[in-house]
């Protein structure tokens, strides 16, 4: 078996893991469809590189990159897509969790001044 | 976030709100509250999450308080503090520090130079006139790097910009509690900033500050260092990303 069979076959494996496992999560809610959507596109590209070895192959020689670095590189990209999804979606969670705690607050504040005004 | 005003009722003689944000200051917050309310005013403390009994204590010594179930640092405390006195029919808010180091007794002085002036923010400095206050030389440096980045804003100049003893009045004050929907109002630096750059009118008048009168200061070494590095994150990526726009009319509509 030459060295890009096996790679190929590595890739096939891993990337059905990876659709399996996400599939599975988002089964058991544990995760949404959004963060699903990101991860699941990441299984579907491995499992696509591996049929796709040869096309990768001549994509490295056109960059004067071996298969594997240009699998590396599109993987790099990838992961920090979407690293910074989930960035985003912290910072965007941080902000909605003050808001709350600050009506929260106020509710709270309120609640008590009323109960004060019946008694 | 809308929360109902509650009607203008409960609203003292003055106006004037004086707010309080608190994070485990057991040991101060008693004095301060009572200053505060000898002086006249309404006082209204936030207790940012406290472990201790903060909030007790403030509501015995005649203050109304604010829980916040999580901390939420200064920045979410006082926006929890404008919104109230927002919603509520303030058409003032003074902001003081629950350790003590602001002297309540130039509350009122604050609020008249608002008025007399004509300005959306006072903010009390120690530096505007030579009172011997100690300050190391990386401060000092801090402290002219902002002051500088704000003239830049706007035609505000500061000698103080990290003073927390601040009177804010209508309609600034109403733009800090509610048009903030997704940036967040982080610390003095910023609001200042902010506000300048939309073109509000900011002056600074002298106080005398007291050292603080007991328990931990919740910001070290650590947290003014974690605060200069949000200073310079906001003078690389800008504040305005999110801002509304600008109301030119704010100043010149009184």
């Amino acid at each position: 078996m030459s060295t890009t069979a096996k790679q190929a076959l590595v890739l096939a494996v891993g990337g059905l893991v990876i659709l399996l496992f996400i599939l599975r999560l988002a089964r058991r809610r544990l995760l949404t469809t959004r963060y699903a959507l990101g991860w699941l596109g990441v299984g579907v590209l491995i499992a696509a590189a591996a049929v796709l070895m040869p096309f990768v192959g001549r994509l490295g020689r056109l960059a004067n990159m071996t298969p594997t670095a240009v699998l590396l590189t599109i993987s790099s990209v990838l992961l920090l897509a979407i690293t910074v999804q989930l960035s985003i979606s912290v910072s965007q969670l941080q902000e909605r969790l003050r808001t709350t705690a600050e009506a929260h607050a106020l509710l709270a504040r309120r609640l008590e001044e009323l109960e004060q005004r019946d008694r | 976030m809308t929360v109902e005003p509650a009607g203008t009722s409960d609203l003292g003689t003055s106006g004037v709100l004086v707010v309080v944000p608190a994070y485990n200051e057991r040991e101060c917050i008693a004095a301060v509250v009572a200053d505060v309310r000898a002086a006249g005013h309404d006082c209204l403390v936030i207790d940012d999450g406290s472990a201790d009994e903060t909030a007790a204590i403030a509501r015995a010594a005649g203050a109304r308080v604010v829980r916040l179930p999580i901390n939420l640092g200064v920045g979410g405390a006082l926006r929890t503090g404008f919104r109230y006195a927002s919603d509520h029919g303030y058409h003032t808010v003074v902001q003081v520090d629950a350790d003590g180091q602001h002297p309540t007794a130039a509350i009122d002085a604050l609020v008249q130079e608002l008025q007399a002036r004509d300005l959306d923010m006072v903010v009390g400095s120690r530096f505007l006139q030579p009172s011997g206050y100690q300050l190391s030389r990386s401060r000092r440096a801090a402290i002219a790097l902002l002051a500088r980045v704000i003239a830049s804003a706007g035609d505000t100049r500061m000698t103080d910009p990290t003073s927390g003893f601040r009177a804010i009045r209508s309609p600034l004050l109403d733009v800090l509690a509610h048009d903030f929907p997704h940036h967040y109002l982080g610390d003095t630096f910023e609001a200042l900033l902010v506000a300048t750059r939309r073109g509000y009118r900011i002056g600074e008048m002298p106080v005398t500050m007291r050292p603080r009168q007991g328990g931990q200061p919740s910001a070290g070494h650590y947290a003014s260092f974690r605060a200069m590095v949000r200073a310079c994150t906001v003078l690389l990526t800008g504040t305005s990303f999110d801002l509304p726009p600008r109301r030119v009319d704010a100043g010149a509509s009184r």
